[in-house]
């Protein structure tokens, strides 16, 4: 008797239902109503998502006051990243004491953006940015170096400027 | 006229309720499953290769990437392993902080394989509520050490960094509206008549065979078996934590169920506590430049919401990496019971079965 009663009256699937419906009236009855939508669902690429301070995003070289580049070529970082993605050529630079990058080559694509080149460097001259929309058409666009055209490792790479909100 | 015969016919490797790139070679009798053998080996990268000619602090990296969902709990046995190996005492608060991030990290693997097991039976809006809670978690870790799946997020001998400033707020966020959340999926699930025609006495798995075939974590608390190696073995901080250890006597896919929703509640108390008796302090412990092992062998193992993950790192004298290192992956050996559960059998069970193992591919093939 009890099995059929339970049988007839779906109590179990109301249950259910409750818990949607209570989330879709939230969300219908309140939209565009409430500063704090009930809503989760972000408008990504019209609206930058937002990111912790410690994010690890892309490899960044980083300059002094002076527009020096800060690198002192201890190879450190080098040494320590687990894909060897950084390649050091150490220089003279004329008027600088300390030695000079002469080439500093990133291959983003091998990247695991794991920050141990950042905690390595003694001279604070590198940091990983804030940057995660990274993705891009060409191989190429991913070997970042500070020389030639791949001469982007101050800024915001042009890498990852193929977002939706750009058409 | 007809025949009786049985049919091969292989379930995955790019099957969605696989889990990634498990193949199941099924021979079939009707729609009962006669014979059932997991086909492993697509996802072989060698992480055990790798670490063995990376040095003791670039290892962690590859451990992220073992089980992905679950990269915290394998930080932790990599960094405790290695403390072991080096004989390296880690500060009390770097403890307790990694205790917090180790919870927190079973409460998203389990949010994981809520939402894709009740995906693969069929219900999937829990999917969508897991997932909501899971982003949190995700926004925790990435708060802590900078990112979210692939976290990196201890060292040898302590952290990296202390707790960011307004962390205690996420974390109060969170766990002030989890438990509301936990009763959400159980409205929808515990009681569901169709979730209990597709788990209950569905894919057993008994005690006895559980131990003999080495299969730990939820499989195994959900077959009546209370061994946990937070309480075994104590490592981190879990001594000093107040936890049960939630077990079930069924031992079916429901069970499993109920066994992984009791333990996120106990997370949840677990977090609470750690949060409450925070000591302050250094995270990091003294440590010699660069890390040169002595001849030594250790096996460390440690709770990963999946199970037993034990690390074992064999010493070179003054060498840089490990002579030999090896994973015992539970995945990979709860994935061994699976012709158990599956044979004799439904079809359309087997899902059921893959989904209640929770299983990470990236684990099990290294
Ligand atoms: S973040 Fe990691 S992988 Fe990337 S360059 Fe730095 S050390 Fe290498
Ligand atoms: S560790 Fe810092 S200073 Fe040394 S080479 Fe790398 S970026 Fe330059």
């Amino acid at each position: 008797m009890n099995k059929f009663l339970r049988t007839l009256i779906p109590a179990d699937i109301a249950k259910g239902l409750s818990v949607t419906g209570k989330h879709f009236s939230q969300v219908f009855f309140t939209a565009n109503r409430r500063k704090v939508p009930f809503h989760i669902v972000s408008e990504y690429p019209e609206v930058p998502a937002k990111v912790q301070p410690r994010f690890r995003g892309r490899l960044t070289l980083l300059k002094d006051e002076q527009g020096e580049i800060k690198c002192v070529c201890c190879l450190a970082c080098e040494k320590i990243c687990p894909t060897q993605v950084i390649t050091i050529e150490k220089g003279k630079k004329e008027g600088r004491k300390m030695p000079f990058p002469v080439r500093y080559d990133f291959e983003m694509e091998r990247c695991i953006f794991c920050e141990f080149c950042v905690e390595s460097c003694g001279f604070d001259s590198i940091i990983l940015n804030h940057q995660f929309e990274l993705a891009a058409y060409n191989r190429e666009d991913f070997s970042l170096g500070t020389e030639g055209l791949g001469q982007n490792m101050f800024e915001p790479s042009h890498v990852g400027k193929f977002s939706v909100a750009d058409d | 006229m007809f025949k009786n015969e049985e049919m091969e016919i292989n379930l995955g490797p790019q099957h969605p309720s696989t889990h990634g790139v498990l193949r199941v070679k099924l021979r079939l009798d009707g729609e009962t499953v006669t014979h059932c053998r997991p086909m492993i080996g697509y996802l072989h990268r060698g992480v055990e290769k790798i670490c063995e000619n990376q040095s003791f602090f670039q290892g962690q990296v590859w451990t992220d990437r073992m089980d992905y969902c679950s990269a915290v709990a394998n930080n932790l046995g990599w960094a405790e392993a290695n403390e072991k190996l080096f004989g390296i005492t880690v500060p009390r608060r770097a403890q307790y902080i990694r205790t917090l991030l180790n919870e927190f990290n079973r409460i998203a693997s389990h949010l994981i394989w809520l939402g894709t097991h009740a995906m693969d039976i069929g219900a999937l809006t829990v999917f969508l509520y897991a997932f909501r809670e899971r982003e949190d978690v995700l926004d925790i870790n990435e708060a802590f050490c900078g990112s979210r799946l692939t976290t990196t997020a201890f060292r040898i001998g302590g952290l990296r960094e202390d707790l960011p400033p307004g962390f205690e707020k996420l974390v109060h966020k969170f766990l002030a509206k989890f438990s509301s959340c936990l009763e959400e999926y159980e409205n929808l699930l515990t009681e569901n008549r169709i979730w209990k025609k597709r788990t209950v006495g569905v894919a057993r798995l008994s005690a006895e065979d559980a131990i003999a075939l080495g299969v730990t974590g939820p499989m195994l608390r959900a077959a009546g078996v209370a061994y946990d190696i937070r309480k075994a073995f104590p490592y981190a901080a879990y001594s000093e934590m107040d936890f049960e250890i939630p077990t079930r006597t069924e031992a079916d896919t429901y069970a499993r169920y109920q066994v992984r929703m009791a333990e996120m509640r106990q997370s949840a108390r677990i977090i609470q506590q750690c949060m409450d008796g925070m000591p302050e302090g250094p995270v990091m412990a003294k440590l010699p430049k660069i890390l040169r092992s002595e001849v030594n062998e250790v096996y460390h193992a440690t709770e990963s919401p999946k199970g037993e993950i034990g690390y074992y790192l064999v010493g070179e004298k003054g060498s840089l990496n490990p002579y030999r290192f090896h994973v015992r992956a539970p995945g990979f050996i709860n994935l061994q019971s699976l012709p158990k559960m599956a044979e004799g059998g439904l079809i359309a069970d087997v899902v059921a079965a893959i989904g209640s193992l929770d299983i990470v591919l990236g684990e099990i093939d290294r």
